[in-house]
């Protein structure tokens, strides 16, 4: 099923070439949840990032419905991630 | 004295008298410095009932311990006063390289008093002060003034200066410095005007000294390749500045629009950082000292809107964009340069047209009193407005009083969307709540800089809180409000702090932040030390404001926010819970039901009234 996915800051880099502005469509399987999803999109898993499901903070276990708008954006502008060695 | 230089500069105005004190150790650990130490001494000196624009007003130029230190970001200062704008205190910010200058001077804050009977400037040349004849710079725009000064004292001399708003004592007018760097909130530039003071030149070559040499540069050095590396990796604000913001507060839904009367802009692709990288960007620009360079140089090439120099940031966008419904970048970015250059708040100067706007849509604001017709969408009405105000004229001289004046003159107060007179920055509450509660709550009025939640109610820094919950958002507020008065104190840049110096957990706990300031100072703060002297800094405001008339109702927000439902967006329905997150949040602050601090808790901090 299609979902739409903007990827902002940063992450503009991992959308299509031919992209417009910030959004893309994405194939989706029924039944994917949000803890799948980064694996579908090209972003380094060890990223601190956030996701948003139509602006809202997605709940854990969502499942990913038809027409549903993902953004994901870093946590982190100034830098991508906080590690204490 | 380590971190701290120990000085003060008192400069009296009106007998033209320059003197130096020291500063008691005792009272710099207190307080820690920059606006920390100044409410401190503003408190102990100033009747806060008193005319902000009046000689017995005093304005102070604070830097932090850190501040010129080798610690990354240590580049800030604090203008710190009662605002003409609100009556409140404010404490405005700014970075650049003056405040680094500043502190190299030998002194950490510079007390201005009393009000020169002619335009003068000061001129500090590390240890030898004069006060100037400024008469020939008085109407100069901020770049003139700049370039005249430099002229006229050091090539090398960094130079903070008000521009003709703040000479005509625009209520939202600023000091900048550096040409581009605005201590901007609540009016600070007509304190400054009022006093006739056009400008603060500065040239140090001293030295800050170091408690812990070796281990103060061995942290900071670690912080360094951490920010180095992260950069590396692709870092948003180094790429596009805070201007990538736009798309994120839209896709929640709080992207103030129209005057915030929705919180969702459908022109914002087109105001975002990409676009402004793809057009209109020279290079990213660091302040003195900084790895990140949120900082843009920008130039537009156009006809009509042509012009060079700094920015626009994302509240300037929100303000002069989205709020006034314009999707026109090259317009925003020229509108912003028109306010560096004449010294106005770019958030109030938007936030003032936008609500202007909204009176003329509504009939309430005839377009005879404007001049022209001044409806949303309308850059080239919005630009004329900046012009207007930044001299005072025209309808520009009631737009130069803020939002609530105008709106109040035309019967019509609930459009100015403000706490306590200060016009509202870029996140609009009903989809932010923590933020609702900081901007009601805030010692200056509506700034998110005063306890900025949005770090992690928008963008997961350190951890990602839900914006429409109002659970636990008192504690984070008052949390927030005491760790960002310390960061202001130091003379740190926010943007560092809060991502590398503090850990990354839902206590959100300055470890590193406080470990540098050890090293530094050698003060020896423990983290409920280091906590409680922000908590110290914060009540010492609030008593100020106490004492200045303010109370429990003006602890609120515009009935926008707590009675119109946001129309549309992921935020559709939401009003700001204010009155049940404010109970709580008196009881964490330890203040009675009137939102005055309690005897018990003044005398755990070590104040009284």
């Amino acid at each position: 099923m299609k979902v739409s996915l903007k990827l902002f800051g940063t992450y503009r880099k991992y959308l299509p070439t031919s992209t417009q502005g910030s959004i893309c469509s994405l194939d989706v399987l029924v039944g994917t949840r949000i803890e799948e999803l980064q694996a579908l999109v090209p972003i380094p898993t060890d990223e601190n990032l956030v996701i948003l499901i139509n602006g809202r903070t997605p709940l854990a276990g969502q499942v990913l419905e038809e027409g549903d708008t993902i953004a994901i954006f870093p946590a982190m502008a100034g830098g991508c991630s906080f590690r204490r060695d | 004295m380590y971190g701290w230089n120990g000085k003060l500069l008192r400069v009296d105005l009106t007998h033209q008298t320059i003197s130096v004190e020291d500063i008691d150790p005792q009272t710099a650990k207190d307080f820690i410095g920059g606006r920390g130490l100044a409410i401190k001494y503003l408190y102990d000196e100033m009747d806060p009932r008193v005319d902000p624009l009046s000689p017995e007003s005093r304005m102070i130029f604070a830097t932090g311990p850190l501040t010129a230190t080798p610690v990354p970001t240590g580049n800030r200062y604090m203008v710190v006063a009662k605002s003409p704008l609100t009556g409140a205190l404010t404490c405005s910010n700014a970075g650049g390289i003056f405040p680094t200058e500043m502190k190299r001077t030998g002194f950490d804050l510079i007390i201005f008093e009393g009000k020169a009977k002619e335009p003068v400037y000061l001129w500090i040349n590390d240890n030898k002060v004069e006060i100037r004849l400024a008469g020939h710079i008085w109407g100069k725009n901020t770049h003139e003034t700049e370039d005249i000064i430099l002229a006229a004292t050091e090539p090398k001399a960094k130079v903070a200066c008000i521009g003709p708003a703040g000479e005509q004592l625009a209520r939202i007018a600023t000091i900048m410095n550096d040409k581009h760097r605005a201590a901007a909130r609540s009016g600070v530039g007509a304190v400054m005007g009022s006093k006739n003071l056009k400008a603060v030149a500065v040239r140090g070559t001293n030295y800050v000294a170091l408690a812990e040499p070796k281990q103060a540069k061995e942290l900071c050095r670690k912080v360094q390749t951490e920010v180095n590396r992260d950069v590396k990796k692709g870092s948003s604000l180094r790429e596009y500045g805070t201007a990538y913001v736009p798309v994120v507060t839209n896709e929640i839904g709080i992207l103030p629009t129209r005057n915030f009367q929705t919180g969702v802009f459908d022109g914002v692709e087109g105001i975002t950082g990409y676009v402004l990288k793809e057009k209109y960007l020279i290079r990213a620009k660091p302040c003195f000292g900084c790895p990140i360079a949120c900082g843009r140089m920008t130039r537009v090439e156009d006809p009509v809107y042509g012009g060079e120099g700094e920015g626009p940031e994302y509240e300037t966008i929100a303000a002069l964009g989205s709020a006034c419904g314009i999707g026109n970048l090259a317009a925003i970015t020229k509108a912003n340069y028109l306010c560096n250059e004449l010294g106005l708040d770019t958030i109030s100067m938007g936030m003032t047209i936008s609500c202007a706007m909204e009176l003329y849509e509504k009939g309430h604001l005839p377009e005879e009193d404007i001049g022209m017709r001044l409806g949303f969408g309308d850059a080239d009405a919005m630009i004329e407005m900046v012009k207007l105000a930044g001299e005072r004229e025209g309808f520009g001289d009631l737009l130069a009083e803020g939002s609530y004046r105008l709106a109040e003159k035309y019967g019509h107060p609930e459009y100015s969307i403000t706490a306590k007179k200060l016009e509202f920055p870029g996140y609009d509450p009903r989809g932010s709540k923590g933020m609702g509660l900081l901007y009601a709550t805030s010692n200056i009025g509506a700034s998110h800089m005063a306890g900025d939640l949005a770090y992690m109610e928008v963008f997961g820094v350190p951890k990602k809180l839900d914006p429409l919950s109002i659970e636990k958002k008192p504690w984070y507020i008052k949390h927030f409000e005491d760790v960002f008065a310390i960061i202001d104190a130091t003379g740190l840049c926010v943007f560092l702090s809060i991502r590398y110096l503090f850990d990354p957990t839902f206590e959100v706990m300055p470890t590193r932040l406080m470990e540098l300031f050890n090293y530094i100072t050698g003060a020896g703060y423990t983290m409920d030390s280091l906590l409680e002297a922000g908590d110290r800094i914060y009540n010492l405001e609030r008593m100020f404001l106490v004492r200045a008339g303010f109370s429990r109702a003006d602890d609120t927000l515009p009935s926008r926010m707590l009675e119109e439902p946001m129309p549309e967006g992921p935020a559709r329905g939401q009003v700001v819970e204010l009155e049940e997150m404010l109970d709580e949040f008196y009881a964490l602050r330890g203040w009675d039901e009137n939102g005055v601090p309690t005897q018990e808790k003044l005398e755990s901090l070590g104040l009284s009234w």
